[in-house]
């Protein structure tokens, strides 16, 4: 029985570290590229479309109340109104790419494989980022359960791909520090983020590109920028 | 006068109308990260104790939402509280903001227009 376990941990262990890492990066390469081509697909260039923005000119002095207090512009942006949810989001967000790309045992393996690598963090910056990211992810996880509104709108779809982009972090912490099983953690590990990769262009966590194409490239009203394109 | 007609629902029509609109609709869909950073740009949310029903996500996802969830396949019943949704907690201002840039207003706009078509909408009774 115990060769046997072994034997299977060793297969997953191989299959992870192995063919699936390329598998699961080529489903997130092409499958992006793939919606990408989709959604420029599914738009047109804009034509004739009304001025996004006004033009900019100065009101005469009388139209302006100098006793009213003036409010900086940021009050009005989405930050303004959620400082807290933004922060935490950006942060979240930002150590979700760089550390991965970043970290030192990961381009040491790149380095191994194919003979290049990226600069790396020193370990301990990589470690504080992925406490960061978990704390931030207790965050949205806490938020999701006990706000009201979140709730309102959350499904077991949305626990689920929390726990996809959450776990390959966590079991990545856990193996390092070799805290439980170190090679069960770090199947686990590979395992996650092979599930992140694969699953990134299908579902959901797609807003990683449709976030850059809604606000920069389609005319809507909180286009930044001008905008090319219409649904 | 106001009486609206009683008519069956035609869920091979409303299967046709979301086919044409599906890309935009999907896509939207699919990608709300169910953030709810809109809420606060809408008016009814913030004039009614910040009820979630007056979130512009939740608008959308209860209404094309539940309509594209099952394909079209929706009774009278369901177009019903969706007509509740999409004109009674929605005045369709276009003021609501997504972090994302889903279009949340031609999405409820669409809803209303599925159910008009299938003879659900308030009438001044209501």
């Amino acid at each position: 029985m115990e060769i046997l376990n072994l034997i299977t941990s060793d297969l997953l262990y191989d299959l992870a570290r192995g063919p699936l890492v390329w598998i699961s990066f080529l489903i997130l390469i092409l499958g992006t590229i793939y919606r990408t081509v989709k959604l420029f697909s599914f738009t047109r260039k804009k034509k004739n479309a009304w001025p996004v923005s006004l033009p900019k000119k100065k009101a005469p002095d009388g139209d302006t109340d100098k006793s009213a207090p003036l409010i900086p512009k940021w009050k009005f942006t989405v930050f303004g109104a959620h400082p807290v949810m933004i922060s935490v989001s950006t942060v979240f967000h930002v150590i979700l790419f760089i550390a991965p790309i970043f970290l030192l045992a990961h381009n040491i393996m790149l380095d191994e494989a194919v003979g290049f690598s990226l600069c790396s963090f020193p370990e301990k910056v990589t470690d504080y980022m992925t406490i960061v990211f978990l704390v931030c992810g207790l965050f949205f996880l806490l938020r999701r359960i006990f706000i009201a509104r979140v709730r309102a709108i959350s499904s077991v779809y949305d626990y689920i791909i929390w726990c996809i982009t959450v776990a390959p972090f966590l079991t990545g912490f856990l193996s390092y520090y070799q805290v439980f099983d170190y090679k069960t953690m770090i199947i686990l590990h590979m395992l996650s983020g092979e599930l992140m990769l694969a699953a990134a262009p299908f579902t959901k966590i797609f807003h990683m590109v449709f976030f850059f194409f809604g606000r920069f490239v389609l005319v809507t009203q909180h286009t930044i920028g001008k905008g090319s394109r219409t649904w | 006068m106001n009486e609206q007609k009683i008519v069956e629902i035609d869920t091979v029509k409303i299967k046709k109308r979301l086919k044409q609109r599906k890309a935009k609709m999907k896509m939207s869909l699919s990608v709300c990260a169910r953030c709810t950073l809109c809420a606060d740009s809408c008016f009814l949310f913030n004039n009614n104790n910040k009820d979630p029903k007056y979130m512009p996500s939740y608008k959308f996802i209860n209404s094309i939402g539940r309509i594209y969830k099952r394909r079209g396949k929706v009774d009278r019943a369901a177009l019903e509280k969706i007509r509740e949704i999409v004109w009674k907690d929605c005045v369709l201002c276009t003021r609501c903001y997504c972090p994302f840039g889903i279009d949340i207003p031609d999405m409820i706009a669409f809803a209303r227009s599925i159910c008009r078509e299938q003879g659900v909408y308030p009438t001044f009774e209501d």
